[in-house]
């Protein structure tokens, strides 16, 4: 099994036919890896070319003269120092109640008997099915005008972390459910309280699950776009990366400003892509535990 | 002691419900409150049933439900084969199979907003650069309208949509993939079975469970994608490519150039989205369980 997840050779002898296909096999996936990769380096190159350049077009995915002014323009007069501030905001912010919220629910859901558990917890599972896409978004938004959060980022840190929790608890729930609940009881027997288990035993156990919790919702985070766009449609200080930009494409003198674009295009792929480089594995486990598990 | 594990477990369970209250409950009951008013975000004017003749009357709306349709369609058709082609290839432990897999997967990591946006640049007609390089190929003489033209736009939105999604299928079918025995594949071998033999005789078969949860949340979440579609095309042109989740979007926000909100109709007609898609989940589920009483 473990072959197969990390593609190492079993030492099989092949026959020369089966070289030739497994050599021509290995050609198209490459070639499907270039045609992946292909819109990020094209961005990502792209970024460095002078606006004349990328407005004239032609085929040639680098740049004639390379220059590194888009950046400069884009994080001094463009406001991409305040988006990428807030952007990383977001991120950290539904990283952290995502990790608190989870880890704690999952383990109440887990360890804990009480009465209506049962509906409640299916109340989790029929919402993440129940989808009336983006309505839902303009009820949050009158709500954060009424309670006067609309002005900060608080809004959409707190509306994304309670959209997207209900995985990550699930996740959580089937981790502690396979730790032996003899933990607990000799932990009890020792005088440790029910909150004290949680951060005594049950947090130090969680850390792999933790791991792809953070990693996935700093991405959801990072990501987000039409939530924190309806709610900075009037204010431009509060724009993370994502809205940033695309407010630029939007804007009547978009095609002029290809170069400054590309360069906020970059500023907020590169990062993400980074991670994702890093902690791969906790981005591949969390995808599949998430959906075919759950 | 007890009582006071009863209370730390409450406020442990606390943030949680609080979120699902506000953030699903609640906007789901927020719907039905409107849906039979005119509301542009200031004023509520009752209207009785004249949101539901009008729903049933409209046809950009019923065009946006059957190009959601449409594009769940392209989607899936390419995407799926796709994928397993994919998984099955990166299964044969060739060389730098973890490289592959990484790569094939980058896609899904990065915002659709952007990967949307990097794909405006690329489908542009007059300096886009798909345009300079299927002509220096020689495979087109005049530049296409990717995002501009009727005929064409859907073949962009659904090459952003592969593209931008292939690498999640893949990793479902190749997490499916390792739960078939190793012994299985080493004895269809020793039969002489050959590679694309061994894929629909072992393959597909031991897949089909796997495959069965992978079509229902390919179609759920086909039917669900907006973003992207907003980002490259906005719907346009002349609302070729306007699904119905984008279209509710522009009816509840007013983006649309010299339109107020129009809250409550956007609140019915995405009730009546749900009801699609639910209707499209559980018409799935029935078939899926008929075809396994029948195979």
């Amino acid at each position: 099994m473990m072959n197969v997840l990390t593609g190492k050779k079993t030492g099989v002898v092949y026959s020369a036919t089966q070289r030739i296909i497994r050599v021509l096999l290995f050609i198209l996936l490459l070639f499907f890896a270039a045609v992946t990769i292909f819109p990020v380096l094209y961005v990502v190159f792209g970024s460095f070319k002078e606006n004349s350049e990328l407005l004239i077009g032609g085929s040639n995915i680098f740049p004639s003269k390379w220059i590194i002014e888009n950046y400069i323009e884009a994080w001094n007069q463009a406001n991409f120092a305040v988006y990428t501030r807030n952007s990383v905001m977001l991120s950290l912010g539904v990283m952290f109640i995502s990790l608190f919220n989870a880890t704690m629910a999952g383990y109440v859901f887990s360890r804990k008997k009480f009465w209506g558990k049962e509906a409640i917890y299916m109340l989790f599972v029929a919402f993440m099915f129940i989808n009336v896409g983006s309505v839902s978004l303009r009820p949050l938004y009158e709500l954060a005008i009424k309670l006067k959060i609309n002005k900060s980022l608080w809004a959409v840190v707190i509306f994304s972390a309670g959209g997207g929790q209900a995985m990550y608890i699930f996740l959580v729930r089937g981790f502690v459910s396979s730790i032996p609940r003899e933990l607990d009881e000799a932990a009890k027997i020792d005088g440790c309280s029910f909150f004290q288990i949680y951060y005594r035993i049950i947090v130090p156990m969680l850390k792999p699950v933790m791991a792809t919790i953070a990693i996935l919702s700093f991405r959801q985070g990072w990501n987000e776009y039409i939530l924190p766009m309806v709610f900075t449609m009037t204010n431009d200080k509060l724009r993370p990366l994502t809205v940033g930009v695309n407010m630029l494409k939007n804007a009547g003198d978009g095609t002029a400003a290809w170069n400054i674009m590309f360069a906020g295009a970059t500023i907020s792929v590169v990062p993400i892509i980074l991670v994702f480089c890093f902690f791969s594995r906790f981005f591949m486990s969390g995808m599949t535990a998430g959906a075919v598990k759950g | 002691m007890k009582e006071h594990n009863g209370i730390s477990a409450t406020l442990m369970l606390t943030p949680a419900v609080f979120f699902l209250a506000v953030c699903s409950i609640y906007p789901f009951i927020w719907i039905f409150r409107y849906i039979c008013y005119d509301y542009n975000g200031f004023r509520a004017v009752y209207t009785g049933t004249r949101n539901f003749s009008r729903m049933l009357s409209d046809a950009t709306f019923w065009a946006s439900v059957m190009h959601t349709f449409e594009y769940a369609f392209y989607k899936l058709i390419f995407i799926l084969p796709l994928a397993l082609v994919v998984a099955v290839l990166l299964n044969q432990r060739l060389r730098g199979s973890a490289f592959f897999r990484g790569v094939y997967f980058m896609p899904t990591v990065i915002s659709t907003a952007i990967s949307g946006m990097i794909f405006t640049f690329i489908f542009a007609t007059g300096n886009g650069i798909l345009n300079a390089l299927l002509k220096n190929l020689g495979i087109i003489v005049k530049p296409i309208g990717w995002l501009t033209t009727q005929s064409v736009v859907m073949a962009a939105v659904t090459i952003l949509a592969v593209w931008g999604g292939f690498g999640n299928y893949m990793l479902y079918f190749i997490t499916g993939m390792t739960s078939i025995p190793e012994d299985v594949y080493e004895s269809a071998k020793i039969d002489g079975a050959s590679g694309v033999q061994t894929f629909f005789r072992i393959t597909l078969p031991m897949l089909s469970p796997v495959l069965k949860v992978v079509l229902l949340l390919a179609i759920t979440s086909a039917f669900k994608d907006y973003e992207a579609i907003m980002v490259l095309t906005n719907g346009g042109p002349g609302n070729r490519s306007m699904v119905m989740f984008l279209y509710i979007y522009k009816l509840i926000f007013g983006t649309q150039a010299g339109t107020q909100a129009q809250i409550g109709y956007g609140a019915l007609l995405s009730l009546m989205a749900a009801v699609i898609v639910g209707s499209v989940t559980g018409i799935y589920l029935l078939v899926s369980k008929k075809l396994d009483d029948v195979v």
